[in-house]
């Protein structure tokens, strides 16, 4: 046996949540704001094109998604196969996705190829032709994903927690069915493209090493001078019709496990309680160490995670606690996350806990910009809603200085029992 | 080129360190040579369930997650067949109170019955999560009792069986952890903004006082060349049919190896390769249509997995893939698929490695295979595979006889 030398744990330095300074930008001669995130060490560049197309936009279902989905299904000058051949063919990887609030496409390219994939990029935004089989094939596939997704328990109980937040009658809110798979027309997609998909709706990031070789390539192929200039992006009315709170069950055939989704309306990113609220968020199940992680899954075993959320969309916020359990642990899971949150209403998170959550959500920060790809992502979440640019050193700040006091005040303000929605998705 | 110091201890750690100034952050990943494939066949998942244990802490550290959230860090593990690995990502000043806990609980877990009595608990819901409450989600837990008959591979890392979970006590996790975790049994690597030097004096000290053991070899029973095709049939609340059709090839360092993950790359790894061009779009046969390689340390497989269209005939699906697939060995694949091919692997690879957690769990697991060097040379046997291999080993590979399949049925139908 070799004996055990005495040594003590090492000290712990604290975490700081390091350089969060919003990066340069500099815009087209068009207008088109285009924000440079340099220091890359690797000969890549990522350019993300940002449309204001998500799907608060849309008036007829499924268009903005449809049509971000459509994208490198064919060009004016190319069918579909040789379009891809030729994106393929520069070794670039190209992606792109509609949410709720934003449409994009993400180009990661070696930079000698630069060129080559900005006039292909070009090509796929601004001259797609929406071929009639593509649009009928992409739809069936859309669809059938969709009816798949009709046995996720996950995707139905989140879908039900919009509905009841935002109501049927928004974007945001309203479910699809298979028949809006089959009624949309390629006509109302074309017509969402032209809408939408111009230099003067969009911004661009470039992010790794030395960005600024981009602009005059963008200039060249994102510029083009018969274009409308660019104009502050349209945010669009929305009335939402929020549920009475309550409980929602939604039955899922046969699914050996349940969802379980607590959830309140939330506050957006301009009400100055927002950035406490993620602090609140963070100590109930933001982290592996948090109260429900720690009482749900470490103690009783009822779930392989449990999360707690507060967010917001452009025009609403919200707070959301989800997990999977077995259907027979459902209600007592129900139980101890309103019990969970009924001790942080009544008693005041202690110092130890508080030090652990303030350390974890620096190096959280820290991590979201270590490095120009990462960082290209999270400034995102500071355009698209305009908060202001200082966001993350002032998330730092708050984090440092609020109090439990304060943590429980917010606890009470916004996790009330009895406005609620609680909803489960799974058998019977 | 991705350059790295090598150190190893007396008591068999073996030690490598990679220097990244880019970053704020270091990432410390130890990898523990134990997967499902050292499972007792009766009692499978337990090297998955053990990877959770490892995080409940020990007789000197109550609550590991806590301290390396203190110290700003992220962590997490995953366990396949061949293997269970530990990462922590956190602030490079700290990276001594990483290296400390993973010291801790290399050797000092407290295995209490209530724990492991949890965390059986959680390991079912995970199960039931993943691959039981997911459309589709059990494929590939069918898949290795099909295509493997004597391996250990013939299980998933989750378990051969929901019920196998229950059967792990204090005693059988207790012996996995005498067994397989011990310094002689483990690679740590560490990447990002710390001197290797420095990380070699930090290891030293948190682990030369461990004992180091002989873990008995790992050879297992070679799998016996399969004779004839497989066929399985299961019907299940689905939407559409899917068919999956897997095919033996070599091990993982094996020259086959990087010959088919072009091939596969050729076949699916884009949207211009020619299942979505072929079976996707000109033929309608497929709405998705993927075929990757498993890339386990022994002989693996090559799976394909598509998404049927309705209407379609999954017999007629599955002879268009088998004739795509017999094309390969009649016709050498053009020098434009096959640039293409060298391209993306280029570009993947360079994005790949921009993390510095990536580097570390790469150079660890080419260590694994021999040499972490290999993460380096890799490039190299990419670039030489010919067209002319490609046909021969795809003739080889691409055998009737040698091929499993799926047919996942809508109930229905």
């Amino acid at each position: 046996m070799i004996k055990q030398s005495i040594k003590s744990a090492p000290v712990i330095n604290t975490p700081s949540a390091g350089d969060t300074s919003f990066p340069d930008s500099a815009s087209l001669s068009n207008g088109v704001p285009v924000y440079l995130i340099g220091n890359g060490t690797v000969d890549l560049l990522r350019v993300e094109f940002v449309f204001n197309a998500g799907q608060r936009t849309e008036k007829v279902p499924l268009a903005a998604t449809a049509t971000n989905a459509m994208l490198s299904e064919g060009t004016l000058m190319h069918d579909a196969v040789s379009l891809n051949e030729l994106i393929d063919s520069t070794g670039a990887i190209i992606n792109h996705i509609a949410d709720k609030d934003s449409a994009s496409l993400v180009a990661v390219t070696l930079s000698r190829q630069l060129e080559e994939v900005m006039a292909l990029a070009s090509e796929v935004l601004f001259q797609s032709s929406f071929p009639e089989r593509e649009f009928r094939i992409m739809q069936e596939k859309r669809l059938q994903a969709f009816l798949t997704s009709r046995q996720k328990t996950s995707v139905r109980a989140r879908e039900e927690f919009y509905r009841a937040l935002c109501g049927d009658t928004t974007s945001y809110g309203r479910v699809a069915k298979a028949d809006d798979y089959k009624s949309l027309t390629v006509e109302e997609v074309r017509k969402f493209h032209s809408d939408h998909y111009t230099p003067g709706n969009m911004y661009i990031t470039v992010a790794g090493h030395n960005p600024e070789q981009a602009l005059p390539v963008l200039e060249r192929y994102f510029a083009p001078s018969e274009a409308i200039p660019w104009q502050d992006p349209m945010i669009p009315e929305m009335t939402f019709t929020t549920a009475r709170p309550g409980s929602i069950f939604c039955e899922v055939k046969d699914s050996v496990q349940s969802t379980v989704r607590l959830g309140w309306k939330g506050i957006t990113r301009d009400h100055p309680d927002y950035q406490g609220l993620q602090v609140a968020a963070m100590i109930l199940g933001g982290y592996f160490g948090s109260r429900l992680m720690r009482n749900i899954r470490e103690e009783k075993g009822y779930t392989y995670g449990i999360h707690a959320v507060a967010g917001a969309f452009r025009n609403i916020g919200y707070i959301t606690i989800m997990t999977d359990t077995a259907n027979i642990y459902r209600e007592a899971t129900v139980g101890e996350i309103r019990k969970e949150i009924k001790r942080l209403r009544e008693e005041e998170v202690g110092a130890g806990e508080m030090a652990i959550v303030r350390n974890h959500i620096m190096g959280e920060i820290a991590r979201m910009f270590d490095g120009p790809f990462a960082t290209a992502e999270s400034i995102r979440g500071i355009i698209d809603y305009d908060t202001d640019h200082d966001y993350y050193t002032h998330l730092a700040e708050t984090v440092n200085s609020i109090t439990p006091g304060k943590i429980k005040e917010l606890f009470i303000t916004y996790f009330n029992p009895e406005d609620a929605f609680e909803i489960i998705a799974g058998a019977p | 080129m991705i350059s790295f110091e090598k150190h190893r201890l007396d008591n068999g750690l073996t030690i490598i360190a990679h220097y990244d100034e880019a970053t704020p952050m270091v990432t410390s990943n130890i990898l523990y040579k134990a997967g499902s494939r050292d499972e007792d066949p009766e009692v499978t998942g337990l090297a998955h369930l053990f990877e959770h244990l490892m995080f409940e802490g020990t007789h000197e550290v109550a609550n590991f997650d806590s301290l390396v959230t203190m110290a700003g860090g992220e962590n997490n593990a995953f366990t396949n067949n061949d293997l269970t690995d530990y990462y922590i990502t956190l602030p490079a000043n700290n990276l001594e109170t990483a290296l400390w806990l993973e010291s801790d609980r290399m050797t000092g877990l407290d295995l209490s019955d209530n724990r492991i009595m949890t965390q059986k608990s959680v390991v079912t819901e995970e199960f039931r999560q993943r691959y039981l409450n997911q459309p589709y989600g059990d494929l590939l837990l069918l898949l290795r009792p099909l295509a493997y008959k004597v391996h250990p591979y013939r299980w998933s890392a989750i378990g051969m069986d929901i019920s196998h979970i229950e059967k792990a006590d204090s005693i059988s996790t207790r012996e996995f952890y005498e067994r397989f975790y011990n310094p002689s049994n483990a690679i740590l690597s560490v990447a990002g903004s710390v001197r290797p030097d420095d990380v070699f004096g930090m290891a030293e000290k948190w682990f030369a006082d461990k004992e180091g053991r002989k873990t008995g070899i790992r050879a297992l029973q070679a799998e016996p060349v399969q004779n004839g095709r497989r066929e399985l049939i299961v019907r299940r609340r689905v939407p559409a049919a899917h068919l999956v059709m897997a095919y033996h090839t070599g091990e993982r360092s094996g020259r086959d190896f990087y010959i088919l993950d072009l091939v596969t790359d050729i076949l699916s790894g884009c949207e211009s390769g020619r299942f979505p061009s072929l079976l996707v779009r000109e033929k309608e046969l497929f709405s998705e249509a993927d075929i990757y390689l498993s890339g386990e340390l022994d002989p693996g497989l090559v799976i394909f997995s598509g998404r049927i269209r309705n209407g379609v005939d999954i017999n007629r699906a599955e002879e268009a893939v088998a004739s795509e697939l017999g094309r390969l060995a009649d016709e050498p694949v053009s020098d434009a698929e096959l640039e293409k091919a060298r391209n993306r692997y280029e570009s993947l690879r360079l994005m790949s490695y921009m993390s510095a957690a990536n580097k570390a769990f790469g150079l660890a697991f080419h260590e694994l295979l021999g040499d972490a060097d290999g993460i380096n040379s890799e490039t190299e046997k990419y670039m030489s595979v010919t067209a002319g291999e490609i046909s021969e080993c795809s003739s080889r590979t691409f055998d009737r006889g040698n091929c499993s399949v799926i047919y996942y049925l809508p109930e229905d139908q």
